[in-house]
């Protein structure tokens, strides 16, 4: 028996059926239409499919759909600023070359808003450890921990949302 | 950034490209577009979460399909029983093997795979059956209904064993020893030349079996009209057009009524490279429903399938003369096949012809074998047979530099060729600053002063390796061009590019972009790249060998002359000068000699168009086949599939380590890495495919590894315990691009994204050396094996004292 | 990939959710963080026909962390704000750190202290330092509470001591004693997302002069099938004020009780190894720690 849930994702209620058993991440995909969010592994090794959820990085392929009622989730798709501009996180990974398959990113950069909206000013070692369970083939990581210093310090100077 | 100059040398004109006044003609180097570091043409789309996978993709009335596999890795299929899965409300149809008995195969003497296992399967996981449904959970329901009786035959897990149970046990009834291919290559009198030798050195080298893991599973939707008899199959691949031929042949379909789309792929690495079952089982499914179908591979899948490196048994001997200068090379080699052949006899005579460089070689012998064993197949990834023989030769040269006393720096300057080298088995390099290479990373790693004197514990270590560029394997024995190019010029659409290339990842869209723009003398913004379509691009081998810049290059150029002679003749006439005296350049076309002449490029197309139509220029590449091919006799030289690649690039690295000699763990702490890849034609990427590479094998050399159990049975099909380095364990990496300009390349250019993992695994087994004195020969080098040398070790130096 | 079916139900109370306990009993089981029994279901390991979220029950979340009082930590606090919390880390670091090193950043902020220890699994990080620590676990049913000390409640592999309708709610961690210190240590084949190999605490508690072991507790993970409380160790070190040789003997002590096993991650030999190396170091930086050095 489905039941019909509703689910803030990016600030909008989306209702859905769902059993039980959906993960977030199917819902997110297959009824919210939001394909930003990836499945890499299924089993919360890769971290390609991590969201926020009120404000914490979490793997939607380990989550309940049902379990986020009246939670605020947000995807990749939710940090788009005004006018259709880049967050600055997403502009610093353009910027620095941290893109190449680009099937880790949505993810990767989930977890790096995760990390510097709980901690703006993060080190080196900071943001290595809060990204290791994001797995990335392409790039040798090293871009992907420059942008995220980068967007650091656009964070610190000029604040975001 | 540790390579800041060398970037701003390479962004020739960063700001702008105000070229006025600069002869032009004078200086085929003095480039605009090419050489600047510029964000990916994708990067935008990808950050935002837009970028269209083929798994993201839903076309109406779709369903999907999933496969049934194996649960054993050699077995007798008896009787497979879907009726009750068939009975599933939701199931749509159910296909086993015998509904595609063509066999499949990325080198076509030697195709040798079904789409499911037909009679017996050969491997754990192989695909028995393969069910379609109104949605991926009854698709899984339904395998659980599929009922497969097997009679377990022996396995055989070890190319030894598999040799020599051969009379016992055969994996394919066609290959009476187990052995896909032997092969054996000799240039000049190894034994001659030994004898003369002040220094031998003989060791056996054992590789592991690592896979790719690229982060998008393989993923295809495929959509049959059955009105029109028209295939069109989306998929994650490398390959467009190895897949449309080889779904020709599997599906009887004529190649010109299937249309192969590549939407943005999530990684290759090679392992996307052949054809994989997601694609032909999409195909076969929606024919059968005449609904589109997707199938999308579970992580464990991505590890049944695998078609990872292949491990090899190396047995090496190398011969110095008294000077240090290498007079030989015999090398015999045992490749684990794995079940099915894909790639196999490509990589064998891969690592047979990677024996002759970097180094000039006079006398070289190869052996090797191809075996079949049953396990998940091998076949193509990152640095294709060179990797293993790399890691062999440069470690004992290591080891030679150490019995001779002197710097392995030194003896690999010794030995490291030049430009228009010429080796014993033909192949000719027209340029190389490989030298440079290994001169810059030991310049700037600090190596001699570092090397054998570091305290125990911490350890440096070189080594430099090559890769092949613009050539590939040829799936066709004759002079069909490897790549063929359209570019339309128009006031409707600007300038787009129409070809086949399939960007990975790696970013060809983005230096094509570059390339054309360069050519036709406008911005690499103002070109659409219509890319990995085999309907929209023409014939294209696809994303591997690192051949893609070479020949797209090469082919873009070609295709810009017909369209630059058109865009001159025109504005001739426009500016009253002679057409020959005119550049293209910054979005105009002036003359180099009068230029207050000068005339925005978008008039000159539109001028031309409005009278002519369309601007449509056509180009193409083959690599030369200088030595590869016989031309009066059509006979084969030997090693020739790689003998005719037109360059080759060239990568020195330099690892420093610590090891806990307590606990044996090894961290690599920082790498020095200097590349040749001619001119990079977006320097940023180059750096992101070289340091990709330098992670990418130093996962393999540390960490990653599948491995299975005495049945055949994978252990570790997941990322949890097959362990791909996280960023905890990224280095400090210094990557620098060495100056270089190839002549004969188009825009100068050379591969970048294999030759770089070449060095890597010799490079930390000797920095490993360096640190605790301890050789390793097998892979990947784990604490444990540390430790037990280290105590070993320990037990020698006692009992000697 | 799919779950089994399951029914679903998201308490809002103690009270309701130890009704659901008791009344779905085994056929039930609790979710909290998921991301072990996410996986498992998966794998159809299990199937269980209910799930219990306790994810809206805030009294089973929190820190209480009072001067002189010890820490009360409820059961589905998550692994990442312990990590974080400023008190934990003053208190117990082992704690807070065993926390970090678990997983990665998604699955601390998804997991639970208590999951990690009802999990049963005898590489998880944290029953390692709350054992070291004298944690006790704080079982309730509807027929009232009780207090177990927590190594005696995780039994083995994937076993605990909770009964059917019962469920852990508490850890209560006893204020450390002066001069004392506990830490916390592991390894694995990377530097995250680790399923240790071998990981270990270690209490020590000093005379008043500052330099005499008082007590000591060294806890193994990795190498029984629950966490293993070295018997021999405190013998050894009791009464004593550490040396070189007596580092030496309690780690070969700890090394020859270790029964670890071969596995994909390591041989047993190579984790006995281990156990040696980590309680030499770990048993140096706990009394340079104790000591205040």
């Amino acid at each position: 028996m489905k039941k019909l849930i509703e689910l803030d994702i990016n600030g909008r209620l989306y209702e859905v059926a769902v059993n039980d058993r959906d993960l977030l991440l199917d819902v997110i995909r297959k009824k919210a239409g939001l394909f930003g969010t990836k499945k890499g592994c299924g089993e919360g090794d890769c971290g390609a499919c991590t969201v926020l959820i009120d404000g914490k990085p979490e793997l939607a392929c380990l989550k309940l759909a049902i379990a986020c009622q009246g939670k605020k989730i947000t995807t990749v798709e939710g940090l788009i600023q005004e006018g259709g501009a880049l967050h600055p996180i997403q502009q610093a990974f353009v910027d620095h070359g941290a893109v190449q398959c680009g099937f880790c990113t949505p993810g990767m950069i989930m977890s790096a808003k995760g990390l510097l909206d709980r901690n703006p000013k993060p080190t080196l070692y900071d943001i290595k450890h809060e990204l290791s369970g994001n797995i990335c083939r392409c790039t040798g990581y090293k871009r992907i921990i420059e942008a995220v210093q980068a967007a650091a310090e656009v964070w610190s100077k000029e604040g975001v949302k | 950034m540790a390579d800041k100059d060398l970037k701003t040398k390479w962004n020739l004109t960063p700001g702008g490209w105000n070229l006025e006044g600069v002869p032009a003609y004078q200086d085929e180097k003095r480039f605009t577009q090419v050489g600047r570091s510029v964000p990916r043409v994708d990067g935008p789309v990808k950050v935002k979460g837009e970028a269209v996978y083929t798994g993201d993709m839903i076309l109406p009335g779709m369903v999907y399909g999933k496969i049934k596999r194996s649960t054993y890795a050699h077995a007798i299929i008896k009787k497979i029983d879907y009726s009750k899965a068939l009975e599933l409300p939701g199931v749509l149809a159910v296909i086993t093997g015998e509904e595609a008995p063509n066999k499949w195969g990325i080198v076509p003497q030697a195709a040798n795979e079904t789409v499911l296992a037909i009679g017996k399967v050969r491997f754990y996981g192989e695909g028995v059956a393969a069910v379609a449904a109104v949605d991926e959970e009854t698709a899984e329901a339904a395998l659980e209904l599929i009922e497969v009786e097997y009679e377990p035959l022996p396995v055989l897990l070890d190319p030894f064993e598999s040799m020599a149970r051969a009379g016992e046990v055969l994996i394919h009834e066609d290959s009476p020893k187990n052995i896909l291919h032997e092969g054996e290559q000799v240039y000049g009198d190894i034994d001659k030349a030994f004898a003369e030798c002040e220094y031998v050195l003989e060791r056996e080298f054992h590789t592991n079996y690592p896979q790719h893991g690229f982060l998008e599973p393989q993923t295809a939707l495929a959509s049959y009209d059955p009105q029109s008899g028209q295939m069109h199959l989306w998929a994650s691949t490398q390959i467009p057009h190895y897949l449309h031929r080889q779904l020709s042949i599997v599906l009887e379909i004529p190649m010109n009524k299937i249309r192969v789309t590549l939407p943005a792929i999530g990684g290759g690495f090679g392992g996307k490279g052949e054809a994989s079952i997601a694609e032909f089982v999409a195909s076969l499914l929606s024919r059968k429903i005449g609904r589109p179908v997707s199938v999308t591979f579970e992580r464990n899948e991505v590890f049944f399938t695998n078609k990872g490196r292949h491990p090899c048994h190396m047995k090496v001997k190398m011969g110095l003369d008294k000077e240090g200068y290498i007079k030989a090379i015999d090398f015999d080699n045992t490749l684990d096949k794995g079940a099915y052949s894909g790639w196999g006899m490509v990589v064998l005579f891969y690592t047979a012809s990677m024996l002759h460089l970097p180094y000039e070689v006079p006398n070289v012998r190869f052996r090797g074998r191809s075996v079949y064993t049953n396990k998940p197949s091998t076949g193509a990834m990152r640095g294709l047979g060179g990797v293993q023989p790399r890691w062999a030769l440069e470690c004992i040269m290591d080891e030679l530099a150490e019995v001779m006393g002197i710097s392995p720096y030194e003896l690999k300057m010794k030995n490291a060729i030049e430009s228009s080298h010429t080796c014993i088995n033909n192949m000719f390099v027209p340029h190389s600053e490989y030298k440079k290479c290994l001169e810059t990373a030991v310049e700037k790693s600090g190596f001699l002063e570092k090397h054998g004197k570091l305290p125990f514990g911490k350890g440096i270590g070189i080594a430099g390796g090559y890769y092949i560029s613009g050539t590939a394997y040829t799936l066709y024995q004759n002079y069909k061009p490897h790549t063929s190019v359209m570019i339309r010029v128009d006031t409707e659409a600007g300038v787009t590019l129409m070809c086949a290339a399939a960007d990975i990842g790696q970013g060809c869209n983005t230096v094509m972009a570059q390339m054309v723009a360069e050519e036709l003398g406008v911005h690499y913004e103002d070109v659409h790249v219509q890319s990995g379509d085999t309907e929209i691009g023409a014939f294209d081998l696809g994303s591997f060998a690192s051949r893609l810049t070479y020949a797209s290059g090469a082919a873009i150029k070609m295709a810009c002359v017909e369209i630059n002679q058109k865009i001159k003749e025109t504005a001739a006439g426009m500016l009253g000068v002679r057409a020959d005296q005119l550049v293209l350049k910054n979005r105009e076309v002036y003359s180099m000699y009068e230029t207050k002449k000068r005339i925005p490029w978008e008039k000159v197309v539109e001028a031309y168009t409005s009278i002519n139509g369309s601007l449509v220029g056509l180009g193409n590449f083959s690599p030369p086949r200088r030595k590869g091919i016989d031309i009066v006799t059509g006979n084969r030289v030997q090693g020739a599939n790689i003998g005719h690649s037109p360059t080759f690039g060239f990568s020195a690295q330099v690892h420093e380590v610590e090891v806990d000699v307590e606990t044996g763990r090894i961290y690599v702490k920082k790498v020095t890495e200097a590349g040749d890849c001619g001119t990079p034609v977006n320097p940023m990427s180059v750096d992101g495919q070289v340091e990709g590479s330098i992670m990418f094998n130093l996962g393999a050399c540390l960490y990653e590894d599948q491995k299975l159990d005495a049945n055949g049975k994978h252990l570790n099909p997941n990322f949890h315990d097959y362990k791909t380095p996280t960023t905890m364990e990224m280095p400090e990496m210094d990557t620098n691009i060495v100056e270089s300009y190839d002549h004969t390349a188009p825009f100068g250019v050379k591969e970048t994204g294999e030759g770089a993992v070449q060095p890597t695994f010799p490079a930390i087994t000797n920095a490993i050396y360096d640190a605790i004195g301890v050789r390793f020969y097998n892979l990947p080098i784990t604490p444990e094996m540390v430790l037990k040398a280290l105590k070993e070790k320990k037990a020698v130096e006692a009992s000697s004292k | 990939m799919f779950l089994n079916h399951f029914e679903y139900f998201a308490p809002k109370t103690s009270r309701e959710t130890l009704e659901l306990v008791s009344r779905l009993g085994n056929k039930a089981k609790i979710l909290a963080g998921g991301t072990d029994l996410m996986v498992l279901m998966k794998a159809k390991a299990i199937s269980p026909e209910y799930l219990i979220d306790i994810n809206g029950v805030e009294e089973f979340k929190g820190i209480v962390c009072e001067e002189g009082k010890g820490a009360v930590i409820g059961a589905n606090t998550k692994l990442a704000e312990i990590q974080f919390s400023e008190e934990l880390k003053a208190k117990y670091p082992a704690l807070a750190y065993a926390a970090g090193e678990v997983g990665s950043s998604q699955v601390r902020h998804m997991a639970s202290l208590g999951g990690n220890t009802c999990n049963a699994s005898p590489a998880a990080d944290t029953p390692i330092p709350l054992v070291a620590l004298g944690t006790k676990v704080v079982i309730n049913s509807l027929s009232g509470e009780r207090e177990l000390l927590l190594e005696d409640f995780i039994q083995n592999v994937r076993k605990t001591n909770l009964a059917e309708g019962e469920m852990l709610t508490n850890f209560i961690l006893p204020e450390p004693v002066p001069q004392s210190a506990c830490r916390y240590t592991y390894m694995g084949r990377r530097d995250a997302m680790e399923i240790d190999i071998v990981n270990m605490a270690v209490n020590i508690e000093l005379e008043t002069d500052g330099e005499t072991i008082k007590n000591v507790k060294l806890v193994m993970g990795s190498v029984y099938p629950r966490p293993l409380v070295s018997k021999e160790v405190p013998p050894l070190l009791i009464g004593q004020k550490l040396s070189e040789a007596l580092i030496e003997k309690a780690a070969e002590a700890a090394q020859g009780e270790a029964k670890p096993i071969d596995d994909i991650r390591a041989s047993a030999e190579y984790r006995r190894e281990i156990v040696k190396v980590l309680a030499r170091r770990l048993l140096k930086e706990t009394y340079d720690a104790a000591k205040g050095v």
